[in-house]
């Protein structure tokens, strides 16, 4: 059970990984972060982009039910 | 003031992008207690609670709201991107490569966004990896000799490593929705919420640990401060500039008086945080050989650790005003700022374009970064002396970086919920 667990998490973090990789970056860096200008790109965002917001948020909660329920288990099993 | 709110949230856009905003806030703040696996939670709890303050992760564990050593699967918090982004900010400094994309424009810029994106998630692995070994070590929190892990294996490390750095790409994420689709710089909100989370617990150990006297002083000490760094961040000069009238086809262009605000405090708050991470190299040096008695381990940890001693407070001081003259070097062209004003056919009154306005513009900018460098230095320096004068902790509750931190976002996010209530043509917050 534990090993399953941890190979479904190994695997839904490299996808989170590739997946916010493949995200549109928005924001650049630090000159904007801290009292910058107003950026706001108003481009509104493509079908493809949403289609892989909703992808994302699907693994993404796959991983975070991984990286619970191995927290529980580890924690009766030792 | 309180109306302004109401109508924040009567206005539905608005209002939508507020609660998007918390609602992610709430996610990455519950991310942040979550134990990453393998962690023992009972046993590190139990350390946490007892180390002693001051602890040389200070800063790190500040922006990530004490999820750091408590091992969370948001353990690393944004500093992986603020990283990323200085050592970028600083190579296209170097590499005219990347020089030649920031001219570029918009595209260019995107470009680097995405460099700093893959730089992120390498420090996020290389941080990752870093404290992981630190923890199975035992060194992660020292004075402490309980297990942190359950399983001291390389699986459970690499696993661990994994996870954290996944971790650090949702935080990535969260930070460029909350700018997309929410309101104001999703990092910067993001550093906030952090920044405020350790607030209330550090403000409770100074009164559990020096009284209530002391307690209400320190209060009424960091509203003083607060109220002056708001005065000083919204202090700026402004430098006429007269725009020519010229016609295009039929229509007048043109004609008006503006001016080029230059803000006294015009890097914000990145010269501290570029200091600070500067001084926790040597620390941080220490802390892997901490069992060798050579001569510079000695020299750096009775001068660089603990952050009371006199060399430490100059160096700091001095690396600040460096780093503010620097960065606004970086951000504030006046030769390009001088170009597009010719371009345009405006000109300062009383000075030529071209050459002259540019040396004018860079003679004031530099008398200006004077005091705000000053400025800068002094604010930081307020815990170092907090911390001999009260005894307080390193991450007192109001040091200058988690001051100016909060006022530089809370006034920027505020002024753009103000710019956007106006848009509808409400009484904003600021009159």
């Amino acid at each position: 059970m534990v090993i399953f667990f941890e190979v479904l998490l190994v695997i839904s973090s490299m996808l989170l990984i590739l997946l916010v990789l493949l995200h549109k970056g928005r924001g650049g860096g630090m000159s904007d972060m801290f009292g910058g200008g107003m950026s706001s790109g108003l481009g509104g965002s493509s079908v493809a982009e949403r289609n892989l917001d909703r992808i994302t948020v699907g693994i993404g909660l796959v991983w975070f039910a991984c990286v619970v329920g191995l927290g529980l288990l580890l924690q009766t099993t030792a | 003031m309180l109306g302004a709110f109401v109508n924040a949230f009567r206005t539905p856009d608005l209002r939508k992008k507020l609660l998007f905003v918390l609602f992610i806030v709430a996610i990455f703040r519950l991310g942040s207690q979550v134990p990453a696996p393998g962690v023992h939670v009972a046993n590190v709890q139990e350390c946490f609670n007892s180390i002693e303050d001051g602890s040389i992760y200070g800063l790190i564990n500040l922006f990530s709201g004490g999820a750091l050593l408590q091992l969370t699967i948001f353990a690393l918090g944004v500093m992986p991107y603020i990283t990323a982004s200085i050592i970028l900010q600083l190579l296209v400094v170097v590499i005219p490569r990347l020089e030649a994309l920031k001219k570029e424009g918009q595209s260019g810029q995107a470009k680097i966004t995405q460099y700093t994106r893959y730089l992120t998630l390498a420090l996020a692995v290389l941080q990752a990896t870093g404290i992981v070994a630190l923890a199975r070590t035992g060194n992660l929190l020292p004075n402490c000799n309980r297990d942190l892990l359950y399983r001291d294996s390389w699986q459970t490390a690499a696993l661990m490593v994994i996870t954290m750095t996944a971790g650090t790409a949702i935080i990535m994420w969260f930070g460029e929705l909350i700018t997309e689709k929410g309101i104001g710089n999703g990092m910067s909100i993001l550093i906030f919420t952090q920044v405020v989370a350790t607030f209330p617990a550090s403000l409770w150990a100074v009164q559990q640990s020096e009284g209530p006297w002391v307690f209400g002083s320190v209060i009424l000490i960091g509203l003083i401060v607060m109220a002056a760094v708001v005065f000083i961040e919204q202090a700026q000069r402004r430098i006429p500039v007269q725009y020519a009238r010229r016609m295009v086809g039929r229509k007048m262009f043109g004609g008006s008086s503006t001016y080029v605000p230059l803000k006294v405090n015009q890097a914000g708050i990145i010269p501290v945080i570029f200091a600070s991470s500067l001084l926790y190299l040597p620390t941080m040096a220490v802390q892997f050989n901490q069992d060798s008695q050579s001569q510079w381990v000695q020299w750096i940890s009775t001068y660089f650790v603990r952050g009371d001693h006199p060399l430490y407070m100059i160096a700091y001081f001095l690396l600040i005003i460096f780093f503010t003259y620097f960065y606004v070097a970086i951000n504030f062209n006046p030769q390009e700022v001088a170009d597009n004003m010719k371009k345009y056919g405006g000109f300062i009154p009383g000075i030529r374009a071209g050459k002259p306005t540019e040396e004018y513009l860079s003679y004031v900018l530099s008398r200006i970064t004077f005091p705000g460098a000053l400025y800068l230095g002094l604010i930081s320096l307020i815990p170092l002396v907090a911390l001999i004068l009260v005894n307080a902790n390193q991450n007192f509750p109001f040091g200058g970086t988690s001051i100016l931190i909060m006022v530089g976002v809370a006034l920027d996010t505020v002024k753009q919920i103000e710019s956007q209530l106006q848009q509808r043509n409400y009484e904003g917050f600021l009159r």
